[in-house]
């Protein structure tokens, strides 16, 4: 359901540098705003450019919303939510939680134990003046049914596939029959939140030159449609002539796009919401961080960018430049991943012991502040404090389960019977299975030795891979670490189960992606269950399996809190802490915080500037 | 002339082919999936199995080679995995800028360096020489990112005067509309480029000007100017002529550092792009660019090799 959309907002962050380093002189002050920043002050007043900068690489492809399986470009979610945005918008205030001012419903109910899903929508008009209808879902809900597995966001299971049917009792109003209870957070907040509506008078079409029909009612017309708008929406070169992409329901359409991708908005004068003050949008991409730097230094044409860890320090230059900075929590988890299949390493992190050694070894608070400057979430567990405060327990709260201590890490591996090499290696002394000895599959003389492989590009990630190997070292835990380019680190690690093993990915130990993204609801459906789609190392249990499917499929409020408990002390990854994004904006561009992350705090329908 | 010209193009036609063959093989031997690459560590096997059946990737690597060559013969490079779009579109979209910059650097570069090296050869040793050899050699160890680092730093970021970024239209035109944004990577690129060919014009003068029939114009009352102009001059052009040659494939390939801090999309990052992702297509696309350029450019070397130098074109004859 997310996957596209978590890559949209996991690519803003990705480091971009490619062996230039960027100019790091002195910076003076290196203060920063909190999450919240600082509103500019002074008199609204309407008009004005806003340039956005992107990051090398996100250049959109395909501008129909719907993307096929074969288009991981989550950049493409950043230009067709201005047109076409979703049901449930994310994000309120910078909380997580959903904007009903945004959305594009009125009321959302749930009945019938849950299995019920009555949606009213807001008397909104598409931009060419027809109204926003029942049938406009029923033509998304018909597309991506006859055309599932071939939709990138699509997860078996969910939306479609678990709609019983559904009715329009009127041109308002859409019934969802499900399959299933759901708990309703999850359902709006993970499902409806993915689904867009799309003007069916205007593309229910199977051809350029035919009419407007009704095709998506037949399984055969739905696809036929499909295919049509897919291959009119990857033609880059008629994005902004093409009659179909000029009906939209956002705040805005588009006026340009370069195939560098470059691309910019104007307000949609028919918006049925408020329309933006702004009078265009200029979104920028750069072909590295340094190139950013420079023109944000330069001080002239850029009016949001992002600032890279390492370059905390040009903070007080570009203050005086005019820019305003923010730090910005990213929702998703971070962790470094484990291998429970792997031949040689698997029968070792499978010992929960070793795994609860490993995480009291990382110093977790102190890469926070000495690596990240404080700009990042502590990684306490599987949901972050700093982005999802209502949904974090108060366990995670107070630091996680796994504070740093190496002293208990070197008592815990000892009462397992192995001889702790401090700078060393450990080695096991008495294998077995009882509470006392290291474990099943574990021989005599095995080290507690791992390579650990992670994202090459970044410095602070080489710092915090640094210190990780370094304090494990106290309880003769050794890792050999290698950096790979993200690329080649994901053709070549793969997904390692029981039932999936293919030696030729599946030889990899550890290993560090960064982070996965979540949704307005951070379960970790997909990612911590059995046979999970982004379970990459096999990690199994029937416990946390039934506490992730209550968490989907339950009703009680408490459940979230004994999933995240169970999930941070069982330790499916070894928790790491997560950076910040660090925003930069024109002081004088009101509106801009407090910031969104769930939309990669990129909303210039908020913006506006001040004089 | 005309039959050395149609043997060394057949030569050419051969190498190309050759260079097509080899990375086809190269590329498909690199580990690592390019599905996973292309759709990220989380696709699954579903995903994977459409991915490889989109692009041929589910067939064997002989009957690939076939669907590419045909492909090829049809004036189709492919579709990139990452960017879904035609390789010939990406081509397209990229060639034209760096050729204005690199193309527009390397004249100029040449234009200098050519009188700079022949008056460093006449005022050899005197403190002028030694003077503009001691600024070519500064230049010559820079590296491309620190000169581009230098000049943004104090034309951009301190003074203002120019942008810090190259034009960031797609078009020959576009960039030509603005001029100022094309300032910074012109001279970086320039900067790089003189310093070498500077040093061989000098090199390459000081040998002509020590030659017998040098004298001999001289002592036939010959003015100076026209000594320099025509006789040393053409005599000295000679090793120039084959590092343009070999430039030429540069210039096609891009620059990915002046691309990378000059904020331009051109045809070094998008090679390097396509390398760190698997991209077949796009990798073979601009691998045949540049061996094409390769060999053009060693084409044109060797012509004008024969045409300023009239006894190698009667020995190939």
């Amino acid at each position: 359901m997310r996957t596209s959309r978590r890559l949209a907002i996991a690519a803003i962050t990705i480091a971009t540098a490619i062996g230039v380093a960027a100019c790091s002189g002195s910076g003076g002050s290196s203060a920063i705003g909190s999450g919240n920043g600082s509103a500019a002050t002074g008199q609204k007043v309407q008009g004005g450019t806003v340039t956005l900068a992107w990051p090398d690489g996100s250049a959109p492809n395909l501008i129909f919303p719907l993307p096929p399986a074969t288009n991981t470009n989550g950049y493409n979610v950043n230009l067709t939510q201005m047109m076409w945005p979703y049901l449930v918008a994310e994000g309120d205030g910078g909380q997580s939680a959903v904007d009903p001012a945004e959305s594009l419903y009125s009321s959302l109910a749930y009945s019938d134990g849950d299995k019920t899903v009555t949606i009213k929508l807001k008397p909104w008009k598409w931009s060419d003046g027809v109204s926003i209808t029942s049938r406009d879902f029923t033509f998304v809900y018909n597309l991506l049914k006859a055309n599932v597995p071939n939709w990138i966001d699509y997860t078996q299971g969910l939306f479609p596939d678990d709609v019983k049917s559904v009715q329009t009792p009127n041109a308002s109003t859409i019934v969802l029959n499900l399959t299933r209870s759901y708990n309703p957070n999850f359902y709006t907040e993970d499902v409806l939140s993915g689904i867009p509506l799309l003007p069916q008078h205007a593309w229910d079409k199977e051809s350029a030159t035919g009419k407007v029909g009704n095709y998506d009612e037949t399984a055969a017309g739905a696809k036929d449609v499909w295919n049509f708008l897919q291959k009119e929406g990857s033609d880059m070169t008629t994005f902004t002539t093409n009659p179909l992409w000029k009906v939209v329901d956002g705040p805005f359409t588009l006026a340009s796009f370069n195939s560098n991708g470059d691309y910019t908005y104007v307000p949609n004068k028919n918006f049925s919401g408020t329309v933006p003050a702004t009078a265009k949008v200029v979104n920028e991409v750069f072909t590295s961080d340094t190139a950013e730097l420079d023109a944000l230094r330069a001080g002239g044409s850029l009016t949001v960018g992002q600032l890279p860890q390492n370059d905390v320090k040009q903070i007080g230059i570009l203050k005086t430049e005019g820019y305003s900075v923010v730090n910005q929590p990213i929702p998703g988890v971070s962790g470094t991943l484990l291998n429970f299949y792997n031949a040689q390493t698997g029968p070792l992190v499978s010992q929960l012991y070793i795994r609860q050694a490993m995480e009291d070894l990382t110093n977790r608070s102190q890469i926070v502040s000495k690596v990240y400057d404080g700009y990042a979430d502590p990684g306490n567990g599987p949901v972050p404090t700093t982005a999802f405060g209502q949904w974090s327990s108060p366990v995670e709260k107070s630091g996680g389960p796994y504070p740093y201590d190496p002293a208990k890490a070197v008592s815990l591996l000892k009462a397992h019977g192995w001889k702790v090499a401090p700078g060393g290696t450990s080695t096991c002394q008495s294998p077995g299975t009882s509470d006392t000895e290291c474990g099943a599959g574990i021989t005599k003389n095995e080290a507690l030795s791992f390579q650990l492989l992670y994202s090459a590009g970044s410095t602070t990630t080489d710092e915090m891979e640094a210190a990780i190997q370094s304090s494990s070292e106290q309880a003769g835990i050794k890792l050999s670490l290698k950096s790979e380019p993200f690329n080649t680190l994901a053709s070549t690690v793969g997904e390692c189960t029981a039932s999936s093993h293919p030696a030729s990915t599946c030889g990899w130990q550890l290993v560090d992606f960064g982070y996965d993204p979540y949704d307005l609801y951070p379960t970790g459906a997909t990612i911590f269950n059995t046979n999970g789609p982004n379970n990459l190392g096999g990690y199994s249990s029937a416990e946390e399996d039934t506490l992730i499917n209550e968490t989907e499929y339950g009703a009680s409020a408490q459940t979230f809190d004994t999933y995240e408990n169970y999930t941070a002390e069982q330790l499916p990854w070894l928790w790491t802490p997560l950076p910040s994004i660090i925003d930069v904006y024109k002081s004088n561009l009101g509106g801009f915080a407090p910031l969104n992350p769930f939309s990669g705090s990129i909303n210039p329908e908020d913006w506006y500037f001040t004089k | 002339m005309t039959s050395y010209i149609a043997r060394r193009v057949a030569q050419a036609i051969v190498v190309v082919i050759g260079v097509m063959i080899l990375t086809f093989v190269l590329i498909h031997l690199v580990p690592g999936s390019a599905a996973r690459a292309a759709m990220g560590v989380r696709a699954n096997a579903t995903r994977i199995a459409i991915f490889n059946t989109t692009y041929g990737l589910n067939k064997p690597l002989y009957a690939q080679f076939g669907d590419y060559v045909s492909g090829l013969l049809h004036g189709n490079l492919g579709i990139s995995y990452t960017t879904q779009q035609p390789v010939s579109t990406l081509i397209a979209e990229r060639l034209p800028g760096d050729i204005l910059l690199l193309g527009v650097s390397t004249i100029l570069a040449v234009a200098i360096a050519i009188p700079l090296g022949i008056y460093q050869a006449v005022r050899r040793n005197h403190l002028s020489d030694q003077l503009l050899d001691g600024i070519s050699f500064t230049l010559y160890t820079m590296p491309d990112f620190f000169v581009a680092f230098l000049l943004i730093a104090l034309l951009s970021v301190q003074l203002h005067v120019f942008p810090p970024e190259a034009p960031q239209a797609t078009t020959v035109g576009g960039m030509l509309a603005d001029p100022r944004a094309l300032v910074l990577p012109i001279a970086t690129l320039t900067v790089s480029n003189l310093a070498g060919y500077s040093r061989y014009m000098r090199s390459a003068a000081i040998d002509v000007l020590a030659e017998d029939f040098l004298r001999t114009a001289r002592a036939k009352g010959l003015p100076e100017r026209l000594v320099l102009s025509r006789h040393v001059l053409r005599n000295s052009i000679l090793p120039i002529v084959t590092l343009i040659g070999l430039t030429f494939p540069n210039i096609v390939a891009g620059a990915v550092i002046a691309e990378t801090v000059f904020n331009y999309q051109g045809m070094g990052l998008l090679f390097f792009q396509a390398s760190t992702s698997h991209d077949y297509p796009v990798l073979l696309g601009t691998t045949l660019v540049i061996g094409a350029a390769t060999v053009v450019g060693n084409l044109a070397a060797d012509v004008a090799y024969g045409l300023l130098d009239p006894r190698i074109r009667h020995g190939n004859s």
